[in-house]
């Protein structure tokens, strides 16, 4: 990483101290979230990430019970993500449950979608 | 480019299309008048003001301590609802564009086989997704279920455009998860920057 895109990512605060934009803290551990709705959007963002990529692999995976597995793997990479590489207090945004439907349904169509793009554009262009 | 590919395009653009149009209505009805304005700050401030309280009493906190509490609870919970009826204003006129549109979308791609699905719906679905489209192929996929599929994508409620976790907001003020605009701040739009739509300072993209 050159010294000039670090400089992008992170910027002087008014004590000298510098601050980390939200993608670098979202790649660091235990990072500091000073505002809730800034982790939120992450979790979010995320989730719609993981929907584009597994929306494009399951066009060439022949596995049944593929939106089940979706699910499953939506749900567990996040909740590993705020749970153990984040580790921050679930009760401070409202419970597991609250982190864990953060942004699904919107993940869940956007993979349907996605899906739906690839498989019609490879078996039926 | 087969013609059902470039329809399966067309149906995304058109989605993201609509759902600009919705915000668009919504901004010019709702976002951009005084009272919104007025009424999101005063939650807002209530929200931080019943925050730091909570946060501060105890379990001896006296009986007047608590029914002040739950006096101000009650104050976010009117002016919340409040904040909603505003915007129902946008949702008739939303409601009353979209009835014009999606008459008029369904008539273009009536009987059109818009995109393949890798699956087979479930059968409550089917009469959604093989919505009039003749032969017994439920693999085949009409307009109205690839629209709401890519509409769902984008927005959180692609009927009421509620924010789903409302219940949350009155329950956990402190998530303020009911600001407006704040789905448009995570793809860095903030629909109440001073002078009208423009971008957040801190873009949720951080690009």
């Amino acid at each position: 990483m050159t010294s000039s895109s670090r400089r992008k990512e992170e910027g002087p605060l008014l004590n000298g101290g510098v601050k980390q934009s939200t993608w670098s803290k979202a790649f660091n551990s235990n990072a500091v979230w000073e505002e809730k709705d800034e982790f939120l959007d992450v979790i979010y963002w995320l989730r719609q990430i993981i929907a584009i990529i597994l929306g494009v692999i399951w066009v060439f995976c022949a596995h049944p019970v593929k939106t089940l597995i979706f699910c499953i793997i939506n749900a567990g990479v996040l909740y590993v993500y705020f749970s153990s590489f984040q580790q921050i207090d679930e009760e401070e945004y409202g419970g597991t449950w609250e982190l864990t439907k953060e942004g699904f349904m919107t993940s869940f169509a956007l993979f349907l979608v996605v899906w739906i793009i690839f498989y019609t554009a490879l078996h039926y262009d | 480019m087969s013609t059902m590919f470039a329809d399966t395009i067309l149906i995304v653009f058109i989605s993201v299309c609509t759902a600009l149009l919705a915000e668009g209505i919504t901004w010019v009805l709702v976002y951009r008048t005084e009272k919104y304005k007025r009424l999101k700050a005063e939650v807002e401030k209530q929200s931080k003001k019943l925050e730091k309280k909570k946060e501060t009493i105890t379990e001896s906190a006296g009986r007047q301590q608590k029914k002040k509490i739950e006096r101000q609870e009650e104050k976010l919970k009117n002016n919340n609802r409040d904040l909603s009826m505003v915007r129902m204003k946008s949702m008739f006129a939303i409601g009353f564009c979209f009835t014009a549109l999606m008459g008029m979308f369904n008539s273009i791609f009536d009987g059109r086989v818009v995109a393949k699905l890798p699956f087979v719906p479930l059968s409550y679905i089917q009469g959604l997704s093989h919505r009039n489209l003749l032969g017994e192929d439920f693999t085949d996929c009409s307009f109205i279920f690839l629209y709401i599929l890519c509409t769902m994508s984008i927005r959180q409620d692609p009927v009421l455009d509620i924010d789903p976790s409302t219940a949350t907001a009155m329950t956990h003020p402190t998530l303020e998860r009911r600001r407006a605009g704040y789905k448009w701040r995570r793809f860095g739009i903030d629909p109440l920057a001073t002078g009208g739509v423009g971008c957040s300072a801190r873009a949720r993209l951080h690009v």
